[in-house]
């Protein structure tokens, strides 16, 4: 199926389809080059805002959005990694630990990465929507018939990365901090 | 300056009947991709998708407003129909990739693939977007007009002779377009960052714990390296951004792209990112030599085969 537009060769022999569809795909180009070049480059004016805005809608529909931005501007200074408490009804407690990369085989850690994605975006204060149901999970993982959870704690634990003045590598002290907490009701267990 | 050279070299860009070679090779590795993203995917499905996932559907609702291409919206939400989702997934992407029904199975893969990045937008990572993007203009892509299924029966019927009929590349040309914006974007970024212009990016990225991959020795840790690397990584992300679009630099650029993304896969963990962005480098790669290539190795392995053959 051989296809050829006009400008590319023998013009003024297309019909009025064979135009139409040269003008749709043309605008159709224009029209994304534009919009994706807007969305994706870190350029902030009034103009890129506005084109961003307009496209908005059609880009979340359609999954035409994207950031490019991995380790960028400023790359991540410290090792971290979430743990969870779980305190049941008769008061005893457990300490669960999502899936640590570094703790991970090779293949395990290629196949489980996206916890570590996971992991990353629940610490952020942005995303804090997602804590809840992150919390029930692991209410739901670590549920005993007879003593159930009654509340989750998600805890943080990092350590900076410091460069050392003989330019090695030092790991600052390991710290920790509970950044939500979560009262499980029964209906969170089914 | 006159508009009539712009709007001659904008057609011959987008329009110039070529060969569908390079977009047919990108289809088959772009199937494959999509399989391995799902197979590494088939342990967790239902743990990141099914009713009782880390996110339910409802908070992806809050979080992320907006009307949205998603199947997960339309599906009942109960294990047996997100399984059936999985299934179905595949063998769309499996069909994909041998060039059956092509047309349909690229809407139906961008379709499936859109679907579980919007259910949940939390564990995507860059390859899964590139991924998405492609997807949507290999929708539109003449991607099953070479070295597919659909070719041999249009053959067989006589629709089509032997010899590969030059297509349209504008589809091709958006995703080289993405490729290239992916690239310009990252180092638009990077340059914005104080680490990357003093060099101290990358002692930081290989100093992080969970992006740790396979050993990388010493000698690459060093300080001085780490700096020379993160410039580097600037001036490749940019050469592949901007500098790519220049016939006579394309295929030095290109094999630099390579070890770039070989390196990167070895030392750290970022799974299925570099075979995603590398399946994209055969779009660049000019039909005739690719047929080059093709006959020299067919000629090669042929001539192996009949020694071979002769010996035994």
């Amino acid at each position: 199926m051989p296809t050829e537009f006009p400008g590319t060769a023998q013009r003024g022999h297309f019909n009025t389809p064979q135009k139409l569809k040269y003008v749709v795909i043309n605008l159709f180009l224009l029209v994304h080059i534009l919009a994706i070049s807007c969305w994706a480059l870190p350029f902030n004016n009034p103009l890129i805002f506005s084109i961003r805005n307009l496209v908005r809608p059609y880009f979340i529909w359609s999954g035409l959005f994207q950031s490019w931005d991995m380790f960028s501007p400023d790359p991540k200074r410290v090792n971290s990694y979430l743990e969870a408490i779980v305190i049941y009804k008769d008061g005893s407690s457990i300490l669960w630990s999502f899936p640590r990369m570094e703790l991970l085989g090779p293949n395990e850690r290629y196949a489980k990465e996206r916890y570590r994605k996971f992991e990353e975006n629940l610490q952020n204060d942005q995303y804090s929507g997602l804590r809840p149901d992150a919390a029930r999970y692991v209410a739901r993982l670590n549920n005993r018939e007879s003593s159930p959870p009654k509340t989750i704690m998600l805890v943080v634990r990092w350590s900076e990365i410091i460069p050392r003045t003989d330019e090695t590598y030092d790991r600052g002290p390991w710290n920790s901090n509970i950044f939500f907490t979560y009262d499980v009701q029964p209906e969170d267990l089914k | 300056m006159r508009l009539r050279p712009l709007l001659d070299a904008w057609n011959s860009f987008f329009f110039a009947p070529q060969s569908p070679l390079p977009i047919a090779s990108f289809r088959i590795l772009y199937g494959l991709l999509v399989i391995a993203t799902l197979l590494l995917l088939r342990p967790d499905w239902l743990t990141w998708y099914g009713p009782h996932a880390w996110v339910s559907l409802s908070t992806m609702h809050t979080l992320e407003p907006g009307s949205r291409l998603n199947l997960f919206t339309i599906l009942p939400q109960n294990d047996a129909w997100i399984e059936a989702l999985f299934w179905v997934f595949l063998a769309s992407a499996s069909l994909l990739t041998v060039g059956f029904f092509t047309r349909i199975n690229s809407l139906l893969v961008f379709l499936c693939l859109t679907s579980i990045q919007q259910r949940n937008l939390y564990i995507t990572s860059g390859g899964d977007t590139f991924l998405r993007l492609a997807g949507f203009f290999l929708i539109f892509a003449p991607a099953g007009a070479a070295l597919s299924i659909d070719r041999l029966i249009r053959i067989r019927r006589g629709k089509e002779g032997v010899s590969i009929l030059p297509c349209s590349p504008w589809a091709q040309r958006m995703i080289q377009f993405e490729l290239a914006l992916l690239y310009f974007s990252s180092f638009c970024w990077k340059v914005q960052g104080a680490p990357w212009i003093q060099g101290t990016a990358l002692y930081y990225v290989y100093h992080l714990d969970e992006f740790h991959r396979f050993s990388v020795p010493s000698l690459f840790l060093r300080p001085a390296a780490l700096k020379l690397g993160s410039w580097m990584a600037l001036a490749l992300e940019f050469s592949l951004g901007v500098l790519i679009w220049i016939k006579e630099l394309r295929y030095f650029i290109l094999v630099l792209g390579v070890l770039f993304h070989l390196w990167l896969e070895y030392s750290l963990n970022i799974p299925m990112f570099e075979w995603d962005v590398l399946a994209a480098y055969v779009l660049f790669i000019e039909p005739d030599d690719m047929m080059r290539a093709w006959n020299w190795m067919r000629e090669r392995f042929s001539a192996e085969a009949l020694q071979r053959w002769r010996a035994f």
